[in-house]
């Protein structure tokens, strides 16, 4: 057998030896969802580079580890490890993950409003399944490949959010999502599950960080429902460890007159991959996607967004940003379809990317597929180095060529960075990249000569 | 201050500058003046360093020191700065954090301590005031989206703010309305002193009216045709530049 064969029989055997324990294996529904993903998984077989959407990913990599699939936290954190990783300045209702798992001791949902829930998915699937029963899966779907099959097989912990009609949630939801690798490397599944019902509004922000250097495969999966009228701002800032793996797939979708606003900051990763699929299915939704990464030697950023207007009088904007040094690689595949009822919309998408050493690749590719005819659409990609005229502006100024390419670096960077009106994240997003590029300073350098 | 002898520079390997001698004091005001093509501009971007033009023979003596041996920045640490003719926008860049770092690399470089937050809040406050700007104007990332005359406003508050030795304008008035003209040739005026050389290099006699100039040269093939007192570029403004070819053609 070659490899993918072995690695599909690993992950197979696994999950089937996993899903007695999990929970929940007695309720039928969720048995039944698992059993059926395994048989997708077995249907559908590892994704190919014949595939489009994998054509620039390889997983040959990932293929090669024998990945130790954990239902369990694995660790044991003190709250002093990670008081440093909350935001600072900033109230917010706390919820920490580790390797996937909820641990209650070290969050803070004492001040929820009642009726509100925000917690674990494991929890609720104990106590009180009936909302998880009634929408996993539902903004999902089937599974498209062989990696959202094996989530769903073993759909277990996770976030979850419901919010009744008419809530407003005043502080943010911070999520800490802490990835511990162990000696062997270990694949862990989290499962997200947020449904704001109608005319409710949230604030929802997600770090993944990793506590040492160690191997590890996130699998993870969201699940994002804004009906009527409501509102959910979506901050989402991933630092994973240079050596890990990160899969996730978020599907949102939008009912009439919602909003969505999602910034997705990624900045580390062996390989990083997001799948962003947004349905906007009700009238007069509106979305703004924002995202910038940056991508460093040894790393690849791997962006697929999926973008559907259904309904008349959507709204989407679209603007990612990438910033590439060293060997970095990204892929930005960002689709739009505007299906034929859907007249009047307005959908925008661009992606800028910023090349800081000769050596560094893009593969960018926005795609447009419009069936209405009444309708505003534009796309567009840009790959370029720093302006010399800018670095020379700059230096004549007194500011010498290292710290002109930080500056000018940092504007680009700047432009998405704006956009984020929680200052705590994009402050510590402004410093991972400046201290980022603090660090590969002598090859910058080098680039601009070469 | 600045002494500049037998200049030569191409640029993309065709020559524009072809000899140019030309001797500056503390405290003048030299106005270069010329037909377009004629090297203008291309002076002034030599002295400032910027890359893509060739020195190819001649030398830049700024007070005693060969200019040409330094890196861009570290002639803008010894004092020499040029203001563009176009100015560049900087997107994302702020504005203050600009104006702040480059004033604090001149200041360390000149033996001074950097200046903290409030205390270049209440310098750069002082000097947009000499502009005719209003501190907004230090909230708006660096020339994004400003007008033409916003552009220079903000190159002369730069000046204004590093205090520089040799200061270059390059055609500064190209762009700018009447109004706009008068409060950067007050800007400028408010500058003049007797430590700071200035060099206008304009097309047109109009600043002219508004700074008087020690000296004016005039600019043919990348040479000084002439030089003379402010009264040669009335002359200029009343004959043109067309007898220029002709002389340099015979």
């Amino acid at each position: 057998m070659n490899t993918p064969e072995i690695a599909m029989q690993r992950y197979h055997d696994s999950l089937t030896g996993i899903q007695p324990s999990l929970t929940g294996a007695e309720l039928p529904w969720l048995a039944g969802k698992r059993r059926s993903a395994l048989e997708d998984l077995t249907r559908l077989g590892l994704p190919q580079r014949r595939q489009e959407s994998w054509r620039y990913t390889s997983i040959d990599k990932l293929l090669g580890y024998e990945l130790m699939p954990v239902t369990e936290a694995m660790a044991s954190l003190q709250e002093s490890d990670i008081r440093h990783l909350w935001l600072p300045d900033l109230q917010t209702h706390r919820i920490l993950f580790v390797n996937g798992r909820f641990v209650p001791q070290l969050s803070d949902l004492s001040g929820l409003p009642a009726g509100i829930t925000v917690g674990s998915l494991r929890d609720l699937i104990r106590c009180n399944p009936i909302m998880p029963a009634r929408w996993l899966g539902h903004a999902s779907g089937a599974s498209r490949h062989a990696f959202g099959a094996m989530n769903s097989a073993a759909i277990h912990d996770g976030l979850v959010i419901d919010l009744p009609r008419n809530q407003r949630l005043e502080r943010p939801v911070e999520v800490l999502q802490i990835s511990m690798g162990r000696d062997d490397a270990i694949l862990y599944q989290p499962r997200n599950l947020v449904v704001l019902e109608a005319g409710s509004e949230a604030t929802l922000i997600e770090r993944h960080v990793c506590l040492g250097n160690s191997h590890y495969f996130h699998n993870g999966m969201s699940e994002i429902l804004v009906q009527e009228g409501a509102r959910l701002e979506h901050l989402r800032i991933q630092e994973e460890s240079p050596a890990a793996s990160f899969l996730h797939g978020i599907f949102a979708r939008q009912a009439a007159d919602s909003r969505y606003e999602y910034s997705g900051f990624s900045l580390g990763g062996a390989w990083a991959r997001t799948e962003l699929n947004l349905d906007l299915q009700g009238e007069g939704a509106h979305a703004r996607l924002d995202g910038l990464y940056t991508t460093g030697s040894n790393q690849l950023t791997d962006y697929h967004l999926n973008i559907r207007h259904t309904v008349p009088g959507c709204r989407s904007d679209t603007r990612f940003k990438g910033l590439l040094h060293g060997r970095g690689r990204a892929v930005f595949d960002g689709s739009i379809v505007v299906e034929k009822e859907a007249q009047k919309t307005e959908a925008h998408l661009n992606n800028a990317n910023l090349l800081l050493s000769r050596r560094a690749e893009v593969d960018t590719k926005p795609q447009l597929e419009i069936h209405a005819d009444d309708v505003r659409c534009s796309h567009g990609a840009t790959v370029g180095q720093l302006e010399p005229i800018q670095l020379f502006y700059l230096r004549s100024r007194g500011i010498d060529a290292l710290d002109a390419q930080r500056m000018l670096c940092m504007g680009f960077a700047g432009e998405i960075l704006e956009q984020c009106r929680i200052r705590p994240v994009s402050d510590i997003v402004g410093r991972a990249i400046e201290n980022e590029l603090n660090a590969l300073a002598p090859e910058v350098a080098g680039a601009s000569s070469d | 201050m600045l002494n500049i002898e037998n200049l030569h520079a191409s640029v993309d390997n065709k020559p524009i500058l072809n000899g140019i001698d030309l001797q500056i004091r503390a405290g003048e005001v030299h106005a270069i003046m010329g037909p377009n093509g004629s090297g203008k501009s291309t002076l002034a971007h030599v002295l400032a360093g910027r890359e893509g033009y060739t020195v190819t023979d001649g030398q830049v003596l700024f007070e005693g020191e060969d200019l040409l041996g330094l890196e861009t920045e570290e002639r803008a640490h010894r004092g020499v700065f040029l203001a563009m003719q176009y100015p560049v926008e900087l997107p994302g860049v702020n504005n203050a954090a600009f104006l702040k770092a480059s004033l604090n690399s001149v200041r360390t470089a000149r033996g001074e301590a950097a200046l903290d937050a409030p205390a270049f809040l209440k310098l750069a406050r002082d000097r947009i005031a000499l502009v005719g700007m209003q501190d907004r104007f230090l909230k708006r990332n660096v020339n994004a989206g400003f007008s033409g005359g916003e552009k220079k406003r903000n190159e002369i508050l730069q000046m204004a703010l590093l205090e520089p030795k040799l200061a270059i304008l390059d055609e500064t008035d190209s762009g700018l309305d009447i109004d706009a003209l008068r409060i950067v040739a007050d800007g400028v005026n408010a500058l003049r002193n007797p430590g700071r050389a200035i060099i206008i290099v304009t097309h047109y006699q109009r600043l002219l009216d508004y700074i008087q100039p020690d000296r004016v040269h005039v600019l043919a093939n990348g040479r000084i045709a002439c030089s003379g007192d402010g009264t040669l570029a009335q002359e200029l403004e009343e004959k043109g530049y067309g007898w220029l070819n002709e002389e340099s053609a015979a």
